[in-house]
Parts: C-alpha cells; sequence; structure tokens
C-alpha cells in the first residue's frame, strides 16, 4: 500500500518553489515560509540527493528561531530520513514528537509505516542498537511550539 | 487477492479545523476513532483501494490543518483535484459559514471544472446542533454538490460519503478517463468500459443522476 512516504512531489511544484527559495537567496532574504516550502518539495523528491539537501534546510530552520515551524519539520525531517532509509534518524524524530504529542495519530501511523519498512528490509534489529542520536534536548524545546497550537 | 485498479483518484478534504476531516479520514481508513485527534502536520496523504459496483479504484486522500503558514502551497494540493468533501461540524455554526470561503477556494485553485463536490455534515452523533439538515441541504443544492451527515465517531455516513463520491467521479466523463489511458495504452477506452460493467453505459452518455438518495440521504441537489 502506498503512503505518505511513496508519495512524489510534483516537478512543477518542485521546480516552482526552488525558483523562489534561489530568488530570495539571490537578494540575500530567505524567509522561513520559502525555505519550508522549497525543503518540503525537496524531501519528497524521488532523487535522494534532493532529500538531503532538503533535511539541511530542515534542520537548518529547526534551529533557527520561531517556533512555528518546528512542529512541520520535525515531521517532514522524519520523512525525508526514511525516505533515504535513514531509519535510526528518522524513528528519532519520530519518538521526540510522539513524547510531546503522545496520542498523535499521523505521527504514530508514520512510525508504523517506518518499521514495516525497515522489517520488509530486515532491518529490525538495528533501530533497537541505534538509540537516539539527535539531541532531544533542543527538540523538547518544541513543547512549547506545540502547546501554543490552535 | 490483489484486483485490478482501474483508475487512482486523487481527493481532498477540506474546511475549518477541528470540524472532524482527519476524524473522518481514519475511520474510513483504519476504522478507528480518537477522542483526542491531535491537529494535522504538514500534509497528510492517504491511500485506500475501494470496489464500487465490481470497479476497484484507489483513492488518494490529501488532509490538511489548513493553517496560514501552508497558504503558498495550496494550488499544489488542489491541483488535479478529481473529489472534494467539504466537511462542518453540524454543532458550530461558524464552520458551516466557513464553507462558502472554502468553496471559493476550491472553485479558484482546483483545475478540474467539473470536480465533484460533498458538503458533509459531521458529528451528527452530536445533541447540541447548531445546523439543520434542511440547511445542510439548501446550501448543497445552491451549490449543486453532493450532501451527506456523518459521524466520525459512530462511522455513521462515513463509508456512504466515500462510496457517494467515488461513483459520481465515476460516473463523471472526462473527470478520469485520462488517467485510464494512461494505464492501460492504445485500447484503454474500450477496455475500460467493459469492466466498468452496468455502469459503463453513463461513460458514453450526459451523466443523468441515477438514484440519488440510493441507500442513505445522500443527496444530488
Ligand atoms: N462527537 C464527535 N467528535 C468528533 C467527530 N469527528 C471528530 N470529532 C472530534 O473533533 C475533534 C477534531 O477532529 P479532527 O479530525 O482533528 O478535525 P480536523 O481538524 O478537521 O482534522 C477531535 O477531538 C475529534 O475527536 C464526530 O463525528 N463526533
Ligand atoms: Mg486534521
Amino acid at each position: 500500500m502506498e503512503d505518505v512516504l511513496d508519495e512524489v512531489v510534483s516537478s512543477e511544484d518542485l521546480k516552482k518553489f526552488e525558483r523562489v527559495y534561489h530568488e530570495q537567496l539571490h537578494a540575500s532574504n530567505v524567509t522561513q515560509n520559502a525555505q519550508f516550502e522549497y525543503a518540503w518539495c525537496l524531501v519528497r523528491s524521488k532523487y535522494s540527493a534532493d532529500i538531503r539537501k532538503g533535511i539541511i534546510l530542515l534542520e537548518d530552520l529547526f534551529n533557527k528561531e520561531g517556533e512555528a515551524l518546528k512542529r512541520d519539520c520535525i515531521y517532514y525531517l522524519a520523512i525525508g530520513n526514511a525516505r533515504i532509509k535513514e531509519y535510526t534518524k528518522a524513528l528519532s524524530y519520530v519518538r521526540a514528537f510522539l513524547q510531546i504529542e503522545p496520542g498523535n495519530q499521523q505521527v504514530q501511523h508514520l512510525e508504523t509505516t517506518i518499521k514495516k519498512k525497515m522489517e520488509k528490509e530486515g532491518l529490525v534489529g538495528m533501530a533497537v542498537a541505534g538509540g537516539v542520536i539527535i539531541g532531544l534536548a533542543s527538540i523538547l524545546g518544541l513543547g512549547i511550539a506545540m502547546a501554543k497550537k490552535g | 487477492m490483489d484486483q485490478e485498479v482501474l483508475t487512482t483518484l486523487k481527493l481532498l478534504m477540506i474546511g475549518e479545523t477541528n470540524v472532524g476531516k482527519s476524524s473522518i479520514l481514519l475511520r474510513f481508513t483504519e476504522d478507528e476513532f480518537n477522542e483526542n485527534m491531535q491537529s494535522t502536520v504538514g500534509m497528510d496523504y492517504k491511500t485506500k483501494q475501494i470496489t464500487i459496483d465490481g470497479n476497484t479504484v484507489k483513492l488518494a486522500i490529501w488532509d490538511t490543518a489548513g493553517q496560514e503558514r501552508f497558504r503558498t502551497l495550496t494550488p499544489s494540493y488542489y491541483r488535479d483535484g478529481q473529489g472534494a468533501i467539504l466537511m462542518f461540524d453540524v454543532t458550530d455554526r461558524h464552520t458551516f459559514t466557513k464553507l462558502e470561503t472554502w468553496l471559493n477556494e476550491l472553485n479558484t485553485y482546483c483545475n478540474k471544472i467539473d470536480i465533484v463536490k460533498m458538503v458533509v455534515g459531521n458529528k451528527n452523533d452530536l445533541p447540541n446542533r447548531e445546523v439543520s439538515m434542511e440547511e445542510g441541504l439548501e446550501f448543497a443544492r445552491r451549490h449543486q454538490t453532493l450532501y451527506i451527515e456523518s459521524s466520525a465517531k459512530t462511522a455513521d455516513g462515513v463509508r456512504c460519503c466515500f462510496e457517494e463520491l467515488v461513483e459520481k467521479i465515476i460516473q463523471t466523463p472526462g473527470l478520469w478517463e485520462a488517467n485510464s489511458t494512461r494505464m492501460y495504452g492504445g485500447d484503454s477506452l474500450g477496455g475500460t468500459r467493459h469492466r466498468l460493467g452496468k455502469r459503463g453505459v453513463q461513460l458514453t452518455d450526459d451523466y443523468e443522476p441515477q438514484n440519488p438518495y440510493s441507500n442513505c440521504y445522500c443527496s444530488l441537489v
């Protein structure tokens, strides 16, 4: 069954948001929205080079001021990492998210999807051995952002 | 057993936050309900296969929280949508009033003119109604959409909502045939019509509502 990890961005979208981002980059004035939108397209690309680029942009956004985008960033960081088979990293983002919103069905579902994928690829043991590799402390700052959401 | 898929249809969930869009989707895809549903992250995407009158179609259903920061992404969300579920909460008049705005947005961004629209009054399990079924139907009639009431909690109307929507899409010529052409190659149309069985006839004719009330109070008005 197809899922959120298989869904691919249209080249139209990728080009459109790439253009906006590069225009702003050129003018040395990249807005967070433009960076997020471009990254959102990149992590849904079928090319892993794009996905990696998207992950870098999301990580950068995540570490910036402004809490509003953090919730979306962490979700798409999980998706991006899972798509390039960085499952351990993907799962640690998922777990960090679930630590703040334990009942989030959508993210629970993402976790199941990732685990199924790993199982299919015979990688189940790895996740257990991998441990947490992203700074949970910084992610826990998310609590504030998420508590504020409407 | 894997059935041959006739086509893939893109459906959109539209409406104010908190009306139950994600809950309806969860009920439909997993048959679950969550009292403490959290707001949707980014754009969610779920697929499900359903078989209607012997035709199996794959549904690709899009759902979003509709936050302000996703505004610029809106056109991508709507593009190529073949069916739209416009949802309000029958216990919250504001969400019903806002449907007009959502419908405008849909008409602005959707590139398929004859996209099938279904207005859904959700949470009809609750006693404190603010919008009557008559008002809902009247709105649907005015805007020429389908209408149904549902509850993600009790599952009432949920399957019916998607089935009716898909049935209407399949009966609308031009909405999905391009897809099936891609799937079946050269002689696609003949093959497709054949596969459609008794409803296939309708593809060649102009669409006429067959049985608008069918097995629930889903209404084409
Ligand atoms: N009683 C009742 N509650 C519902 C129903 N559908 C959704 N809810 C609740 O309404 C809230 C918002 O639902 P959600 O699906 O997140 O709405 P969305 O923002 O439109 O996706 C959640 O607390 C759900 O549990 C329903 O049919 N009946
Ligand atoms: Mg939602």
